[in-house]
């Protein structure tokens, strides 16, 4: 009986051992990706979003501070630049853009829209300054523009 | 659901290996020992929690405990296939362990003038070893042993921690050596110049060393003097210094051979153990024969000849995971040092404070080269020293000192990873 279980178990021993690795491997690959893009020390004059409401009460991963470069798409795919996995938000929710010195946020179509201190933005490009909060799925974010 | 319980997750991967190890034991030996089902779920489940734990409380790197539980499961499934009083001792252990990581994680935390205390290292080490020497104990021709009631504990173990501090220590203050040609001033009453407290901490290393020769402990001696020399390399640009401790290390290496009849029969043995099969080759070329023996995939655990292998419990474990898991369990059992490995240079490369870059990188390297010495020595491409594999290899000293050391690199690690870095969410892709 022993001999049976032992003889058949150990190539599925072996492979649950190299499938542990695999994960961890991958998990680490998935770290670093992740986590090159974000890591900026606040310069001035870059204006970064910061979020208000607590990290803990959402069950999606979201940072605290995301630093706005030229062109930054939010949104839940993972081809934006800012990622977050809400359900409220769509693949493709917001676009903030650099124009003239200004910053501007655009809504990308959403299905629950774009907030600016309660506004809706649908559509046009809206010149963000700074302490205006935006508002995208059931995040809230602070606009802030230090320069 | 179904995310949770996904292939990918390594969590789930070790709990299945887990559950098929413990449940393969329950079926070893007639009459079916329940126990077995009873410990199994007990580790398992002990792990299970400590590592959600960790990633909740955001305590840092959580892959160093899932890749280290990986290997403490894999030890005590070998162990307790062996022996089964032993196999019990281990798990006991392997709970002490987690439980003393844990601690050490808090305490590291919590003592804020580490860097200051190097004499107090030392001195402490000084005293581990005066006991040796004095009650010490010799198992197997080295002196390392402190008996206590029925338990048999081994000094160097706590030795190897104390000793990438005291080096951390002083590095910490290198900083000034090397960066403002400042003096340091050492708490003896030495002179104040550059090379004499260079002299003197040179004098402390190999006073360790000595120490652990006279003990006949060379597997660790070579060891210290192996993580001396890395870190040495890393942080001092004076190349004379390193070859200076090359040429007194292969002295010592050469006196040793002539000078010392263990160290002639391990080097012969190493170069030809076919030339005495049956006598002092006998247990290089078991090990050979069981690697051999196991083929690819092994001959099924408990279905093998371990037996044969002497001192398979402590030093020749990777024979018998060769022989019992083929060579593609040996493989994976080093590419999960490698993995260990990794993430500890890793967290070293992150951390700026120069004394916690230090610790983090000697107890990366004394993993490192622990199990580069015994697995080496193993296979034949070293000679043969008595150093135990960390995590895997029967030993409570052996496994308690790991788990130590695990929980200062753990609570080093927090720097790295202060909650960016999300394990489980990083899976939703």
């Amino acid at each position: 009986m022993f001999e049976i279980l032992s003889s058949l178990l150990k190539y599925l021993f072996v492979t649950v051992i190299y499938l542990f690795i695999y994960g961890v491997i991958r998990l680490i690959y998935l770290d670093i990706k992740s986590a090159s893009g974000q890591k900026f020390e606040i310069k001035k004059n870059i204006p970064y979003l910061k979020l208000i409401n607590i990290r803990e009460q959402f069950d999606f991963k979201v940072e605290e501070i995301y630093m706005l470069g030229k062109d930054v798409d939010m949104g839940r795919s993972a081809k934006n630049k800012i990622i977050i996995r809400d359900p409220y938000m769509s693949t493709k929710h917001a676009r903030f853009t650099y124009k003239d010195g200004k910053y501007f946020i655009e809504d990308l179509g959403s299905t629950n829209g774009t907030f600016i201190n309660g506004r809706d933005v649908k559509g046009t490009a809206m010149p963000l300054k700074d302490g205006d909060k935006i508002r995208v799925g059931q995040v809230d974010f602070l606009f802030v523009h230090g320069g | 659901m179904m995310k949770l319980l996904s292939l990918k997750r390594p969590v789930n991967m070790l709990v299945l290996a887990n559950i098929l190890a413990f449940g393969l034991l329950y079926y070893y030996k007639k009459p079916y020992d329940k126990m077995v089902l009873i410990e199994g779920l007990i580790v398992t489940g002990l792990i299970c929690l400590s590592y959600f734990f960790i990633i909740k409380k955001n305590m840092g790197d959580g892959y160093l405990f899932l890749v280290v539980s990986m290997l403490s499961s894999l030890g005590v499934l070998m162990i307790y296939r062996l022996d089964q009083d032993r196999g019990f001792k281990q798990i006991l252990w392997l709970v002490i362990g987690i439980g003393l990581f844990f601690m050490s994680y808090y305490l590291y935390g919590k003592v804020k003038i580490k860097d200051k205390l190097m004499f107090y290292y030392y001195a402490a080490s000084i005293f581990l070893f005066m006991t040796t020497l004095v009650i010490g104990s010799s198992i197997n021709g080295s002196r390392n042993w402190i008996l206590i009631g029925g338990y048999s504990f081994q000094p160097s173990e706590i030795i190897k921690i104390l000793f990438v501090l005291t080096i951390a220590c002083y590095f910490k203050n290198s900083e000034q050596i090397i960066f403002n040609s400042k003096s340091v001033n050492l708490k003896w009453k030495l002179d104040n110049t550059k090379i004499i407290s260079k002299i003197a901490f040179f004098l402390m290393v190999y006073s360790y060393i000595g120490f652990l020769v006279m003990q006949r402990e060379w597997g660790t001696a070579l060891l210290l003097f192996l993580i001396f020399f890395m870190v040495l390399y890393v942080f001092d640009n004076d190349i004379k210094l390193l070859l200076l401790n090359g040429a007194i290390a292969a002295i010592g290496g050469i006196g040793g051979y002539f000078f010392v009849h263990h160290i002639k029969i391990r080097v012969q043995m190493w170069l030809d153990p076919w030339a005495d099969i049956a006598g002092k080759g006998y247990q290089i070329t078991q090990s050979m024969f069981a690697i051999s023996a196991g083929g690819f995939f092994g001959r099924g655990i408990g279905l093998g000849d371990p037996y044969l292998i002497p001192e398979v419990k402590t030093d020749f474990i990777f024979s018998a995971i060769c022989e019992e898991m083929g060579v593609f369990g040996g493989i994976a059992v080093i590419l999960l040092y490698f993995l260990l490995v990794y993430r500890g240079f890793k967290i070293a490369l992150y951390i700026k404070d120069l004394f916690k870059k230090t610790v983090a990188l000697g107890i990366t390297l004394m993993f490192g080269f622990q199990t580069f010495i015994i697995i080496g020595g193993v296979i034949k491409l070293i000679p043969l020293t008595g150093i135990t594999l960390p995590f895997i290899s029967y030993g409570g000293s052996s496994l308690v000192s790991g788990f130590i050391a695990l929980g200062i690199l753990q609570a080093l690690s927090k720097e790295c990873y202060s909650g960016e870095e999300d394990v489980s969410d990083a899976e939703e892709q």
